[in-house]
């Protein structure tokens, strides 16, 4: 009996012991908006000088990503445009969104930051002048090592940006080096309705980064099929490549049209917040251009724990004011000021969603201002998410 | 022990190894600790940048309810032979609210607080008015606690819960909430959630200024049997009961003066720090040198070190190596570039039992134009633990 418990204490230690370590290597199983990361995702990528898909407010976006290693990183990066095929007209069944990919590679060498503004691309130009103290000379675009020819996107672009971490010949790599920012600038001041949005208004949040798994033995495959999370499957005959995709994403927020407290209600009365939320589906296929579809899930609860729900379908990429979603978010309905929305996808059968929320704060004198947040987000999704690349070379 | 006991004994072990690797500080997860490095209050507009303020969000995520203990920290300086000015000891050379022979000493006083939530409920509180219950004589137009039963405080309802508005206005400091029992003794609930919203405007001037910026609360989750109930709470490290501080922390940011390549606006950052370690016992800030490690777009690299770190710092990046901005290797003009890379680690001392880890938010101004505020990212842990020390109680 002695010989027999030992022999189960040592089993037991090296289960243990392999377990911590396997379980160390990747260091956590979910997405992270301030870790380095294999597959980097900009939910929420504008270029809209006339404003036509942002309420009449012109929108150009920034992009920051770096390499946070000392060693030289790829990465095959994918603009997503979801804007509808004509955006002077609203979306519908005969205005559909592009859904049009459009891709490019990037360069970093080591510890590099890099950034472009999506509506002017990047082209490489080693002569572009640099910044300097004498003469005082602090606008300098372009200035550096440019990362790559980085295609501007069309005019009136809506839509997101994923970058993929790859190897020198374009393969998929886990290498979890990138890490990235988005910023949303209002170009010029503009007035709509009465409501003026300054020039130089910005929100900002982080890219939300996909780790891989196992990057000392690379448990990446290197082909084109990305398997985000899950247990083996066909497509993913080892199983997950990738950390998998959260089971649910929490945003804490307004009620619709609340007012903002931080004014002084005697002096500035009529103020009010609305929020805007951006999600895409985390399976993606860029190979045959397929959407991804989701059918998200709102669970609200407002300051009194009382419950409501309601849903929607996002195919590809959807930006919402929760408003539109239906009228539970609103703050005359809700009842108090604040809520937590819980969204989840509609069944285990549907992929995975990420997404960034966005407030608009209107102080009631004609003054809007925006901030970005990144989403919160709980759990693994147990099936699995894919993302499907083109073959990069012949 | 049988087999199968021990088995079962094994199989815990598994789970409990794949939990600690699994939890990471970071501010897209629910938490047991709420860190909120930056809280300002300046409602009479003493600093001149307008009417300031910050909107305090949190809810609990989980289906049950939670209490937590939170802590104001007070970071204002005051001058030392008029200690009812509150001064700015960042100024140089001195700030002139101080008398002229008098200096301005640096703060940190801690002012902590109960909140009751229950089931999945969000609350808000703003810094500068705190928040009690929602009742007849409440302003409506403040946030305020809206369950309050019948009877006895319950953990049902928000009878127990009162936030005392910050020490003083102006304000700047820190917020720490952590998950703890009806008893007050800290738990390992991940129930935690939040977001700062910090408000500026100009109400008396009329000048129509409004500008809005926000960031997530940085979450410290709770290991999962972890926790001894005492009031150390130890941050990675060796007997860790909470997920250990970033080794290091990396800021993607516009060098200061670089002009927007969209708005030609000038940009500068504000990097605001605070400790992982601190002791809410006896109220003693951790001395830590910080070291910045900047690369621009032309993988050139710079650093430079700061070492006066105590309990809290915000810094204009240009004033951390000079008192000259366009001489500091944080500007466009020295840097060449106009994006940079900054990894900012502080430096462990000669006690090799603490990690003297930090935690931060970036904020991005425009001149003339917005604000952004921005998580900054994390890289790695340390070997030793951080501690964060409660009143008895």
């Amino acid at each position: 009996m002695k010989g027999r418990l030992s022999r189960w204490v040592v089993r037991c230690a090296i289960v243990t012991w392999v377990a911590s370590g396997l379980l160390a290597l990747p260091g956590r199983a979910d997405v992270s908006v301030e870790r380095g990361s294999s597959i980097i995702i900009f939910p929420k990528v504008i270029s809209d000088d006339d404003g036509l898909l942002t309420r009449g407010f012109p929108v150009e976006t920034i992009i920051q990503i770096s390499n946070t290693s000392n060693s030289l990183a790829f990465a095959h990066c994918f603009y997503v445009n979801a804007a509808p095929l004509d955006p002077r007209q609203p979306p519908g069944p005969f205005n559909p969104p592009q859904w049009q990919e459009v891709d490019f590679d990037l360069v970093l060498t080591k510890q590099q930051p890099t950034y472009w503004v999506v509506g002017q691309g990047r082209r490489v130009d080693p002569t572009d002048p640099q910044c300097s103290r004498v003469p005082p000379v602090f606008s300098c675009p372009n200035a550096g090592f440019d990362p790559g020819a980085i295609p501007a996107v069309p005019p009136n672009f809506q839509g997101q940006l994923v970058c993929i971490e790859v190897d020198s010949a374009g393969a998929p790599l886990n290498g979890n080096r990138l890490k990235g920012e988005a910023t949303l600038v209002t170009p010029r001041s503009t007035t709509v309705n009465g409501v003026t949005m300054r020039q130089g208004e910005v929100s900002k949040y982080n890219a939300i980064g996909i780790a891989g798994l196992n990057t000392d033995t690379n448990s990446n495959d290197g082909d084109l099929t990305l398997c985000i999370g899950g247990n083996p499957r066909p497509g993913c005959p080892a199983g997950a490549e990738y950390n998998g995709c959260p089971d649910t994403v929490i945003v804490n927020h307004f009620g619709e049209r609340a007012t903002m407290p931080a004014l002084p209600a005697n002096d500035i009365p009529n103020s009010r917040v609305e929020t805007e939320v951006t999600l895409v589906p985390c399976t993606q296929d860029f190979e045959n251009q397929v959407p991804g579809s989701v059918v998200v899930q709102f669970r609200v609860t407002n300051e009194f724990e009382n419950l409501f729900s309601a849903s929607t379908t996002v195919t590809c990429w959807s930006n919402f004011r929760l408003a539109e979603v239906g009228r539970i978010f609103d703050a005359s309905f809700l009842g108090t000021r604040f809520a937590q929305t819980r969204m989840t996808p509609g069944g285990i059968e549907q992929p995975g969603f990420l997404g960034v929320s966005e407030e608009f704060y209107n102080d009631g004198r004609g003054v809007l201002s925006r901030a970005a947040l990144n989403l919160h987000v709980e759990g693994v999704r147990p099936g699995g998410d894919v993302i499907t690349i083109p073959e990069v070379a012949p | 022990m049988s087999p199968r006991l021990l088995g079962l004994a094994c199989l815990s072990l598994f789970v409990a190894a794949g939990v600690v690797h699994a939890q990471q500080v970071g501010s897209d997860r629910a938490a047991a600790i709420l860190v909120f490095p930056k809280v300002v209050v300046d409602t009479n507009n003493n600093a001149g940048r307008g009417r300031l303020d910050t909107l305090i969000r949190i809810s609990n995520t989980l289906n049950k309810p939670v209490r937590m203990q939170c802590f104001w920290v007070n970071a204002n300086g005051h001058c030392f032979n008029a200690p009812g000015i509150i001064c700015d000891p960042t100024l140089l050379p001195r700030d002139d609210r101080c008398p002229a022979n008098s200096v301005c000493v640096p703060g940190w006083q801690e002012t902590d607080f109960i909140v009751q939530l229950t089931a999945r409920q969000p609350v808000a509180w703003l810094a500068s008015m705190g928040a009690t219950l929602c009742t007849d004589t409440a302003d409506p137009n403040l946030p305020c606690f809206p369950i309050t039963g019948a009877g006895r405080p319950s953990p049902t309802n928000n009878l127990e819960s009162r936030v005392p508005a910050v020490q003083e206005d102006p304000f700047v400091g820190e917020l720490k909430c952590i998950a703890v029992d009806q008893n007050d003794v800290p738990i390992e609930d991940n129930a935690l959630k939040g977001e700062a919203l910090i408000v500026r405007s100009d109400v008396a001037n009329n000048t129509n200024f409004f500008d809005v910026r926000a960031y997530n609360a940085i979450g410290i989750p709770a290991l999962a049997g972890r926790n001894n109930r005492d009031n150390v709470l130890i941050l990675g490290g060796n007997g860790a009961e909470y997920a250990g501080c970033p080794n290091v922390l990396i800021l993607d940011h516009f060098f200061d003066g670089a002009v927007d390549p969209v708005a030609q606006q000038s940009i500068s950052t504000a990097l605001t720090l605070v400790p992982c370690t601190e002791d809410f016992l006896t109220q003693r800030p951790t001395s830590i040198p910080v070291q910045f490690l900047v690369f621009n777009e032309f993988e050139q690299r710079f650093s430079t070190s700061f070492r006066d770190f105590n309990c809290f710092r915000e810094f204009r990046l240009s004033e951390i190596d000079t008192r000259v901005p366009t001489f500091s290797i944080f500007h466009a003009g020295v840097s060449g570039t106009l994006t940079g890379q900054t990894r900012i680690r502080g430096v462990a001392g000669n006690d090799r039992t603490r990690g003297q880890t930090l935690l931060g938010v970036a904020e991005e101004m425009r001149a003339n134009g917005g604000s952004a505020a921005f998580q900054v990212h994390m890289q790695g842990t340390r070997p030793q633990s951080d501690f964060v020390y409660l009143p008895l109680q």
